[in-house]
């Protein structure tokens, strides 16, 4: 199990006075009563769960720099949160902190076709920045599982992903511009329309900081015409290291699919018990390939493909004949967090990333693994740019189990590092792989990480507790305080 | 300090260390410089040492499978576009060589300088600026601490994305050691579709081809004088009286058939022309490394607006010799600078939410006028305090980008 940050008694005994405080900026958006609030008592990193204080859920930009303002006066803590689906506990509130709710902030405020962008605010859901525009032929790339719920605000804190990025890159680079509410209240743009910044680029660390570094309060997203031709292939194994060949044969012979997503035997079976895809049932593993572009490119690409596949031992190559096979396909994969539901009630999924050219071994130490902790394991990931979602299930009502599956999911992140990769690849790392973080970075890498949430939040009051295995105050780290714009050592000669 | 500033070489990241530690004690400032090709952009500054870096070469690993190059900082752009292209592959950015710029020897460019200036050409409208393809990093910091950042696998989230930071930064955050880049593969072939056409109705056609389903990977407009400037568009043919829009697009054969029967039906308007793969390559090479502008004396401006500010923009900003890349949200303005066009210049960029830097002129001017646009406060104070929390001792290109940082 993991440790939560204590909370300050002192904060907890100020609760009535502080949910005063929020009740005065949002004055129809604050709950602090203890049956409300544990509605907001975690996210989709299900084990963990802690009401906060109070929670409270602005509509303006205004309200949302009042409150920081407050927090930042008063030494509160505060969580920001859009729509609760992080799956490494991004938005868990603290029990002594503001949770601060951006899901009325839902409003897209301008949609720019000619300058191929639109303007939203952080409650936005991903899929319905897509609906906006898709009868003009336009959508948004970053396509995370989750995309029904999930928000424009929380995407760009996670710099989330989905089955498109090999091709269409992750949120950060279809994030054109933000507004971001500093903790002291301050509101700053980084970057816009035209793209870009003179100056430091710090949209770019924005972009996946997992709500350490500010609030943002509206994103400019690049859209994109859709292209013209879209292939599916289901590609059927009779093991997986055939599948993994497959998917660095595709990638070295310079085709990058729009999705290449794999799926091992285990969760095949379960998907088809839930919601019957038509997935090859005897296979060890199949790979769903995705090909779009002009239709002579996509057909090109598809057939070119189906070869490579037949080539290496492919036990079956099919390519969906309509739109509806395709979505049907499509349905599978997607449901296959919801089936592996049916399995046992609780539900592990890792995020490592690892070169292509691991997967077949590490797709074999897991299974490996599985035995060794006793717990089911279902493989189920993008396999074009080697983003693995092993989904460990598990009963958190039977004893040891928790702490088998959670020491099972550290290990196969510590191989991912091992083997040449990261631990998350777009989940984040949030409460869940913050003890982790040392496989991945040495002490000075940390340091330097830390150094640059001080230079936003040196008090440690936004989303504490995330993302860094200890919470250090920032003057133990080396991070010297800067007034008023002016250098530590101003009377340095520099010209 | 008086005469030449010392010159301290590194050969390694733990000498790029020795030397920082060195200079913490003595309070050195240095000014980094691998091959020095851009050492005339950014704001003029005094440093008391020059840090050559340039001994930090080469291709640590390649691997073309999984779409990743490890490199020394220092490590030369056309030495690394060389192996890539051995493996039909490529950095997405299109990175861009201003050595002929700011008036040396063409293909100094290292990958250091590239990162630290930003230096990306027409992809950037599809793929991104270089910092979309900067996926790793190892520097050493202020504090003379070497440290590793990002991974050297394309997905990842795990920690901040400093290695992107590190774009743009002009060298102020810390001593870049090693990069790590994305790759992709090269397209079979490119072509270009050139409309004949003014500057409004020009800059137009790109911004509804950027709509267009076609992908396009180059979206420029050259005015008159600046066809008339250009070697590559005179070794194409495609001078007139008008001026030109540029429709570059990639693919096999048969889609390149594809995207030109659609470009051409929607702008069937215009009178045009198709350049071939080979000319396409050197004319889009020669937009993006400002080509025009070399052996010209004037000063170079580089103007960031939203496309449908481009025109708007151009025509205050009374430039003699300009053009338009990224479908119309790059404007390189050829305008001499002084207080008064700075001011202008800098009030187009206020008016349409942009910015403005001054990318080429005399130390005197770049000084006097600096070189990149003032900061709103709040955004000020947040730049001071990321520099603080790389370089607290201001050790670093003090003063490159802003005064007193």
């Amino acid at each position: 199990m993991l440790e939560l940050l204590e909370p300050d008694q002192t904060v907890l005994a100020r609760r009535k006075e502080i949910a005063a405080a929020m009740a005065a900026i949002v004055p129809d958006g604050t709950i602090a009563d203890e049956a409300t609030l544990t509605a907001y008592d975690g996210d989709a990193l299900t084990a963990y769960r802690q009401a906060p204080l109070v929670c409270v859920l602005p509509r303006s930009a205004d309200q949302v720099s009042a409150v920081l303002r407050y927090a930042a006066r008063e030494n509160i803590r505060v969580v920001p949160r859009g729509a609760g689906t992080s799956l490494s506990g991004g938005a868990l509130p603290a029990a002594d902190g503001i949770l601060l709710g951006l899901s009325r902030m839902n409003r897209i405020i301008e949609i720019d076709y000619e300058n191929r962008c639109v303007v939203v605010q952080p409650g936005v859901t991903n899929a319905s920045v897509t609906r906006a525009v898709e009868k003009a032929g336009f959508y948004y790339a970053p396509d995370p599982s989750s995309q029904i719920a999930c928000t424009i605000g929380g995407n760009v804190a996670e710099n989330s992903g989905g089955i498109h990025c090999l091709k269409y890159g992750l949120t950060t680079q279809n994030l054109l511009g933000v507004e971001l509410v500093l903790i002291n209240g301050e509101r700053v743009r980084l970057g816009g329309k035209h793209g870009g910044d003179s100056g430091l680029d710090l949209l770019s660390v924005v972009a996946g900081s997992e709500g350490l570094l500010g609030v943002v309060t509206e994103a400019t997203l690049r859209i994109l015409p859709r292209a013209p031709a879209t292939r599916t292939l289901l590609i059927a194994f009779a093991n997986v290291r055939d599948a993994g060949d497959t998917v660095a044969a595709i990638i070295a012979a310079g085709i990058i699919p729009a999705a290449l997503e794999f799926m091992d035997r285990a969760c095949i079976a379960t998907v088809e018990a839930f919601c019957a895809p038509g997935y090859p049932e005897d296979a060890e593993a199949i790979l769903i390939v995705e090909v779009d572009g002009m239709p002579t490119e996509a057909a090109d690409e598809a057939q070119r493909i189906a070869e490579i596949a037949a080539s290496l031992r492919a036990t079956s190559v099919h390519e969906c004949e309509s739109a509806e096979e395709r979505a049907r396909v499509w349905s599978g994969r997607k449901a296959a967090f919801g089936a592996m539901g049916r399995l046992k009630p609780d539900l592990l999924c890792m995020d490592g990333t690892i070169p292509r050219r691991a997967l077949a071994d590490v797709l074999e130490a897991i299974e490996e693994m599985s035995r060794k902790y006793r717990l089911g394991c279902c493989n189920v990931f993008h396999a074009g740019d080697g983003n693995l979602h092993p989904l460990i299930v598990f009963d958190v009502m039977e004893p040891g189990e928790l702490e088998r599956a959670e020491e099972f999911g550290a290990d196969i992140l510590k191989l991912c590092v091992a083997k040449g990769g990261v631990l998350t690849g777009e989940h984040g790392v949030g409460v869940e792989k913050k003890a982790l973080m040392g496989e991945m970075f040495s002490d000075a890498d940390l340091r330097q990480q830390e150094r640059l949430k001080c230079a936003f939040d040196g008090e440690n009051l936004l989303n504490p507790g995330k993302v860094f295995p200890t919470l250090h105050a920032c003057v133990e780290r080396g991070y010297m305080r800067v007034h008023d714009g002016r250098m530590p050592f101003p009377n340095l000669p520099r010209m | 300090m008086s005469g030449a500033p010392e010159i301290v070489v590194a050969r390694s990241e733990a000498d790029v260390a020795d030397a920082v530690r060195a200079a913490m004690e003595t309070k050195t400032a240095f000014e980094i410089v691998s091959r020095g090709s851009k050492r005339a952009y950014g704001r003029p500054f005094a440093p008391d040492a020059i840090l050559d870096v340039g001994a930090l070469s080469g291709i640590v690993k390649y691997e073309p499978e999984e779409l990743v190059v490890i490199a020394q900082a220092a490590t030369s752009l056309t030495e690394l576009e060389a192996a890539l292209a051995e493996r039909r592959q490529m950095l997405g950015f299109a990175p861009t060589d201003w050595s002929a710029l700011f008036g040396g020897q063409p293909g100094a460019a290292t990958l250091a300088g590239t990162v630290a200036t930003n230096a990306c050409g027409a992809r950037r409208i599809k793929a991104g600026a270089v910092r979309d393809h900067v996926i790793g990093c190892r520097f050493v910091n202020g504090s003379a601490e070497a440290i590793k950042a990002g991974g050297s696998v394309i997905k990842n989230v795990t920690g901040f994305d400093i290695p992107k930071l590190m774009c743009g930064a002009f060298g102020t955050l810390g001593v870049l050691t090693e990069l790590t880049f994305r790759v992709v593969p090269k397209p079979a072939r490119t072509a270009t579709l050139v409309l004949n056409c003014g500057t409004e109705a020009g800059l137009r056609a790109l911004r509804e081809a950027a709509q267009l389903p076609v992908d396009p990977t180059g979206l420029s407009y050259l005015p008159v004088r600046a066809l008339a400037a250009s070697p590559a568009a005179r070794a194409a043919h495609i001078q007139n009286d008008s001026g030109t829009a540029l429709i570059r697009v990639e693919g096999s054969k048969e889609a390149l058939d594809e995207k030109l029967r659609i470009l051409r039906k929607t702008f069937d308007a215009f009178e045009t022309k198709t350049l071939d793969d080979a000319a396409t390559q050197v004319l889009f090479r020669e937009i993006g490394d400002g080509g025009i502008f070399v052996g010209r004396p004037t000063d170079i401006w580089r103007l960031s607006v939203a496309p449908t500010e481009a025109y708007a923009a151009a025509e205050l900003a009374e430039a003699e010799l300009w053009y338009a890349d990224w479908a119309g949200g790059l404007l390189w303005l050829g305008v001499d600078a002084n207080e008064e066009t700075a001011r202008r210049l800098r009030g187009i960029s206020a008016r349409f939410s942009g910015h403005v830097t001054l990318m080429r002129a005399s130390a005197d001017l770049r000084s006097r006028l600096a070189v990149f646009e003032l900061e709103p406060p709040a955004r000020a104070a947040l730049t001071a305090s990321v520099k603080a929390a790389f370089d607290p001792q201001r050790l670093f290109n003090p003063g490159r980008m802003v005064e007193g940082l």
